[in-house]
């Protein structure tokens, strides 16, 4: 019989591409959050990080006892160019919240700026909203950092 | 139509829907996920999302080692890691091996709490 949605997985791979993602093995992807939450984070994610050119990062788990520390060490580690990078770090367990931002991105995301989406980012999480908070904070700090000419589209 | 007829076709069919339903609803089964809810414990390894590269979805597919996609896995699709562990990767941002920490000059950012 026909299945409506073929669970088992074949080997898709040939000689061009690679096999698919649910053949490499290793843990479901969507055990913490659904696959739709997983879609949003990472359109705003992606998103952000092209319009804008600084390439935010979203790190979400236990930050330690000395959260800002660990969030700047993080955010050392979190691209090839650091100083263009803003890393989000959310610890849940602990309610906090750091947003780390190199220099070269603290010039066009003032920490005035970070705060303010922080903000924002904190009133949802209160709120049990914690993939909208987040995905309103990016949209509230790629806003701030506003469209570098060289990645405004060409039409 | 009858009483009884009555009965069975404006009670009886509406209630076997009903049970029908509930029946699909709540018997042991269907999806036992334990996702994360804002509010419970952090009981998970942390997870590191980045943003896809710039050179579409593929870019770093099937490619370890490619592009900047070295730290932790992307968002959705888990993109391998440099080291070429794939799935223990994805979540677990203390596994990532230790990159050279380039000076980002003053760091700036905001911290806050709920």
């Amino acid at each position: 019989m026909t299945r409506a949605l073929e669970v088992e997985s074949h080997d898709t791979a040939t000689a061009q591409t690679a096999p698919a993602r649910t053949e490499e093995g290793g843990p479901a992807h969507d055990s913490i959050f659904s696959w739709h939450e997983l879609a949003r984070l990472d359109e705003a994610l992606t998103m952000s990080s092209r319009e804008t050119g600084l390439r935010f990062t979203l790190y979400i788990g236990d930050l330690g006892k000395r959260t800002r520390v660990r969030a700047e060490e993080l955010h050392s580690m979190s691209g090839a160019n650091p100083s263009e990078a803003v890393l989000i770090a959310v610890s849940p367990g602990q309610k906090v919240v750091e947003v780390v931002t190199g220099a070269a991105a603290a010039r066009r995301l003032p920490d005035r700026a970070c705060a303010l989406a922080v903000l924002s980012m904190t009133g949802s999480f209160a709120a049990g909203d914690l993939v909208g908070g987040i995905v309103n904070g990016l949209r509230q700090m790629s806003d701030q950092a506003g469209h570098p000419a060289a990645n405004r589209p060409t039409y | 139509m009858n009483v009884a007829e009555t009965i069975l076709v404006f009670a009886g069919v509406p209630l076997a829907i009903i049970l029908l339903l509930a029946a699909l609803i709540f018997l042991p089964g269907g999806r036992r996920r334990t996702r994360y809810k804002s509010g419970q414990p952090w009981e998970h390894a942390p997870v590191w999302y980045e943003p896809h590269p710039e050179h579409g979805p593929a870019a770093g597919h099937g490619n370890p080692g490619h592009g900047e996609t070295k730290a932790i896995g992307s968002s959705l699709y888990g993109e391998p890691t440099g080291d070429g562990h794939a799935g223990s990767s994805v979540h677990g941002a203390h596994a990532a091996a230790p990159r050279p920490a380039v000076p980002a000059g003053p760091l700036g950012g905001a911290r806050g709490t709920w």
